[in-house]
């Protein structure tokens, strides 16, 4: 099992971050991300809580010995976010569908107005375990999970670049023009 | 705006995103200052916000969505995602901490 866990900063207040999740792919950063698609969204009339279920289709240039064992590029993964707008928390988990039977990856970010500077700064905290199956054959799992880790951290880097330039583009003038009316 | 699974769908995926985030983005920031609200006050607003997504994108969204549940059939991932969901249909958040 490997584990990886981050946490960081987004220079902007929570309900930009929530707002620009949605228009976060595509993005020249995050090319391996190629579909997404919604699959069930309720808005809860006495909660507030949106839940929005989706399939996300990417593309990972894997070594061949990857695609030799598992024949295909090809890998879907199902994320389901709740937005809670009173406690302002944005809880996303992720888990991939494709091989399933072979390795799980099982990602939680969380997405909080910053405790130090909550109306101006987001936290951003991201868990994730990655476990190869264990019947599999030892040095197999072992470096297959090596592989998925590793493509989990460049992943996850792309992402955080991804993301900051999206937001950076949804709200810059908008919000230069709130600090100068403050 | 990302494309969807097929190609026929992401017409109608451009069109309910669109109708979403506008709903959205009007939606989330009163949601947040409602915290400071009363109860029911908090609730009368929610109803009310939920009432009018439906009013607003219920029409595209049955209409990409019957698009996007064929896609999935014919891609071959209904099973994969109908066994994703028996293992763990994430209705609610899973518990704080509960990963790792």
């Amino acid at each position: 099992m490997h584990y990886f866990s981050q946490a960081f900063n987004y220079s902007h207040p929570w309900s930009h971050v929530v707002i620009g999740m949605w228009h976060k792919y595509p993005n020249p950063h995050c090319t391996h991300v190629l579909t997404v698609d919604v699959l069930d969204r309720s808005v809860d009339p006495e909660t507030g809580v949106v839940r929005t279920e989706r399939i996300l289709g990417c593309k990972q240039k894997a070594p061949s010995w990857i695609t030799k064992l598992f024949g295909t590029e090809d890998a879907y993964v199902r994320e389901v976010s709740f937005i809670d707008p009173r406690t302002q928390t944005m809880d996303v988990t992720s888990v991939n569908l494709s091989m399933s039977q072979v390795a799980t990856c099982y990602e939680r970010i969380l997405y909080k107005p910053s405790p130090s500077n909550p109306r101006e700064n987001t936290v951003f905290s991201q868990t994730a375990e990655i476990q190869a199956r264990l019947h599999l054959w030892r040095t197999v799992s072992d470096r297959l999970e090596k592989w998925l880790a590793e493509r989990f951290e460049q992943n996850a880097l792309k992402g955080k670049l991804g993301f900051s330039d999206v937001l950076r583009s949804l709200w810059e003038n908008n919000e230069s023009q709130r600090m100068h009316l403050q | 705006m990302a494309h969807s699974l097929t190609p026929e769908c992401t017409p109608l995926k451009h069109e309910y995103d669109a109708c979403f985030n506008a709903w959205f983005e009007g939606y989330l920031q009163p949601a947040v200052n409602a915290a400071s609200l009363t109860d029911e006050q908090r609730v009368a607003y929610s109803r009310q916000k939920a009432e009018e997504y439906e009013q607003k994108c219920g029409k595209v969204w049955e209409s990409y969505k019957n698009c996007v549940q064929k896609a999935v059939k014919d891609k071959g991932l209904e099973d994969m995602l109908a066994e994703a969901t028996k293992d763990d249909p994430l209705l609610e958040p899973p518990v704080q901490n509960g990963s790792s």
